[in-house]
């Protein structure tokens, strides 16, 4: 009796571990995860803008579209993962979606960015367990298309080519062949507290403050005051756990990047070390504020009422997250202005953040997964109507003359902060930060940037030797 | 014709042997039946990577496609490789912060636990044993909480003795001395009921008899107890070893904004390098170089504590 229930009860357990062992990995709690900077290449200047306000775009009104309606629409269930989704479903664009293509059934795996990266990864190297459309960032989108196991979608974004920012599409392109369609696009502004300006005795109207931080040495001079008025802190730059995240803007500003056109790693390069210098002279005497950024106490600072930071420099898409989840409590006291040049006349524009949405070669339904980005993508109306929900300034230009680009944003104190975002999307840079090796590079320069922040290393020593160990794993020059 | 007979008896046993091990294990199907899953998974899980790791450990495979063999090029990398180095110095340095206050804490509280004038022994065996078996990640975002530089909760009562904050998770040193907290605080309770388990095999009368010879219960701790406990802290040492130099979990719940390095790659240990080449720079050649070298270094170490423990109990 007692062999028997032992045997059912080793059955019993050999059972469990191994359906445990065949089980799906569990999906996330659904997180907003950072949108990472996007591209390192042409930053074109933006082709066919339209200044003028024109009508907004009526339901109807629809981006040309690669294949129109052919034949039957496309049918079955696709397969969606990314952190996105959320400007999609909480605007009704999935709604009309479904009216649209009723024979489509969309299943939304939300994963953070980093869950997306990692699953997606082992299921192209598995050859089997891909979703049939991801959303990639582009700073990590080479390095996927080099990876292989993206559907070449050449033929679907021929004629939206001229149609988006020039700059989303290097990261998309591999020998010709294109493997992405760009969402939105990342302008960076200085995102600044009216009420922390203000008690410094300084202004807190957006033009005012973009004249008063027209170089990097200005912003300083700023952060100074208000460092010895109120007491706060300028903007959050950690030293020892640097992300290397302000540097890489820094560095685009400017055209410069991790590499150069020939592929010659610019890392140590006399431009790149200078300025990594000009971003360390805000840690003497410290200005700034040490917390590491996507951490509680950084959300903290920013959304405290009273304790805060005096500004962020970052990309437009950071409008969504401080009127939602970081800094929901302070609406009408931030404010946009333009971030700071290197040099006054220079570009005051650069890029950091920004997605794409790519369809896995092992899908089985690409028509159907095509239907979806080209609604969402593809369309001045899903783009616009998720720019009004999230700040996410679409790469597809033909929506840049809407009324939408001239309406007051309420949380930002009734700015127009929409016109900064577009006139800095039309200064952005070429310049070559990402592209297959982005991961490893920004591993050993955030690094080199640790070490020359607290004082362990000159900038050029830190820089050279970041940059040695970089050609010498990619075997780039 | 003589020794053909012998060949062919030698058969006859050969063949009744394999004979008798099949009967064996038809005898026994069903106790192999049960067992069978480990085989399988070892096979799948185990055998097969260890060997194709080997075999990715000569070339620069990035997950897809042909394996491309570049010859020891990648060993030479390792050699130059910085961050590979510090993380085996990590390893080292984390070692000799918490596993002889670890093991030493973990053994005096067993023997206080199993000394028969404490009371609720269950309850406090439970209590010390509860952090082991409670989430890393929670407990990593509580460590940060407690350890946070600017309004982390061992600053502020610092603070409130006007001494200035640490920068504990912002400064090397810091960071690691935040991250031995975490490590003792959740694996201390482990250790202690493996020791408490020696402890009980472990004759009273032994050291009432050194006792009654006139020993204090110091030296009777020193003299008789560990000394016979010498098989068990082994065993916590070996495994504590290999663990300070696989740590992951604590890393990325205590350190996640860095990916798990913390400042100035003050944690990063051989398991999250390796880690870091193959998932984040999809560099699975180079990090399966990693994963040997890191092995057989790990190997020799094992090696030596083993041989260095015996002898004294010799």
């Amino acid at each position: 009796m007692k062999t028997k229930i032992f045997k059912v009860l080793v059955g019993l357990i050999i059972l469990t571990f191994v359906f445990t062992a065949c089980g799906t990995p569990a999906t996330e709690a659904p997180t907003i995860a950072p949108t990472k900077p996007p591209t390192n290449e042409t930053a074109a200047p933006i082709v066919a803008l339209t200044e003028a306000p024109t009508e907004p775009p009526t339901i109807e009104e629809v981006a040309p579209t690669v294949a129109p309606t052919e034949a039957p629409k496309p049918s079955g269930t696709i397969t969606l993962w990314g952190w996105s989704y959320d400007a999609m479903q909480s605007t009704g664009l999935v709604d009309d979606f479904q009216q649209e293509y009723p024979d489509i059934q969309l299943d939304f795996v939300k994963y953070s960015s980093t869950d997306t990266y990692q699953n997606l990864q082992l299921a192209i190297s598995a050859g089997t367990g891909a979703p049939d459309v991801v959303q990639i960032e582009n700073s990590h989108l080479a390095q996927f298309v080099d990876l292989g196991g993206l559907l070449d979608i050449t033929d679907h974004v021929q004629s939206y080519i001229p149609l988006m920012n020039a700059y989303k599409w290097v990261d998309a392109v591999k020998d010709g062949k294109y493997y992405a369609m760009p969402w939105d696009s990342g302008p960076v502004v200085l995102y600044y507290r009216r009420d922390v300006f203000k008690a410094a005795g300084l202004s807190d109207n957006p033009d005012d403050v973009s004249a008063m931080v027209v170089t990097w040495d200005k912003y300083l001079e700023t952060c100074t005051t208000i460092k010895d008025k109120t007491g706060k802190n300028c903007f959050a730059f950690s030293r020892a756990n640097n992300d290397a995240r302000l540097y890489e803007i820094a560095l685009w500003q400017q055209g410069l990047g991790y590499y150069d056109k020939a592929g010659n790693i610019t890392v140590d390069s006399a431009e790149n070390v200078a300025t990594l210098e000009e971003l360390g002279k805000f840690w003497n005497p410290m200005v700034v504020s040490e917390e590491q950024p996507w951490t509680d106490p950084w959300y903290a600072e920013l959304n405290s009422p009273d304790n805060s930071v005096a500004s962020i420099v970052e990309a437009s898409w950071m409008g969504i997250f401080l009127k939602t989840w970081i800094a929901g409590g302070t609406a009408g006291m931030w404010g946009v202005a333009e971030m700071p040049a290197f040099a006054e006349g220079q570009v005051r524009a650069s890029n950091d953040g920004g997605s794409t949405l790519a369809i896995s070669s092992q899908s089985q339904n690409p028509d159907a997964a095509w239907a979806f980005i080209e609604f969402m993508l593809g369309r001045d109306n899903s783009q616009l109507r998720m720019f009004a929900y999230t700040d996410f300034l679409p790469s597809l230009e033909t929506t840049y003359g809407d009324a939408l680009f001239y309406e007051p944003d309420t949380f930002f104190a009734s700015e127009m902060t929409r016109q900064i975002y577009l006139k800095v999307a039309k200064e952005i840079p070429t310049a070559y930060v990402y592209g297959p090796n982005y991961q490893l590079m920004n591993g050993y320069v955030a690094t080199a940037i640790q070490e020359y922040a607290t004082g362990k290393s000159s900038a050029a020593d830190a820089l050279k030797a970041a940059a040695d160990r970089i050609r010498a794993e990619t075997g780039m020059p | 014709m003589k020794k053909k007979n012998q060949d062919k008896r030698e058969e006859n046993i050969d063949q009744s042997q394999k004979k008798s091990l099949w009967h064996e294990i038809i005898k026994a199907r069903w106790p192999y039946f049960f067992v069978s899953p480990f085989y399988f998974l070892f096979l799948i899980f185990g055998a097969f990577p260890l060997v194709f790791s080997f075999i990715l450990s000569f070339t620069a495979w990035k997950g897809t496609g042909p394996l491309v063999f570049n010859n020891f090029n990648n060993y030479k990398l390792i050699l130059s490789d910085k961050v590979f180095w510090q993380s085996m110095e990590n390893g080292l340095i984390l070692f000799f912060m918490y596993v002889p206050f670890q093991t030493l804490l973990a053994c005096v509280l067993a023997v206080i636990l199993n000394s028969k004038r404490v009371k609720w022994f269950k309850f406090f065996r439970t209590v010390i044993f509860m952090p082991y078996i409670s989430s890393m990640i929670a407990a990593g975002f509580v460590f940060q909480l407690l350890f946070g530089s600017r309004n982390g909760l061992f600053n502020s009562i610092l603070g409130f003795f006007t001494i200035p904050p640490i920068p504990w998770l912002d400064s090397v040193w810091g960071a690691r001395f935040a991250l031995c907290a975490l490590i003792i605080w959740a694996w201390l309770g482990y250790n202690m009921v493996i020791i408490l388990a020696g402890l009980q095999t472990i004759s009273s009368e032994l050291t009432e008899a050194a006792m009654i010879d006139g020993a204090n219960p110091a030296q009777a701790f020193f003299l008789i107890t560990i000394p016979l406990l010498r098989p068990v802290i082994l065993f916590c040492v070996i495994t504590s070893t290999i663990g300070s130099f696989n740590l992951f979990g604590e890393l990325m719940s205590l350190f996640h904004a860095t990916g798990g390095v913390g400042p100035l790659n003050a944690v990063i240990t051989p398991l999250l390098a390796v880690f870091g080449q193959a998932f984040h720079n999809f560099k699975l050649g180079y990090a399966s170089t990693q994963a040997y070298v890191y092995f057989l270094l790990i190997f020799m170490v094992a090696l030596l504590q083993l041989r260095f423990f015996n002898k004294e109990v010799d």
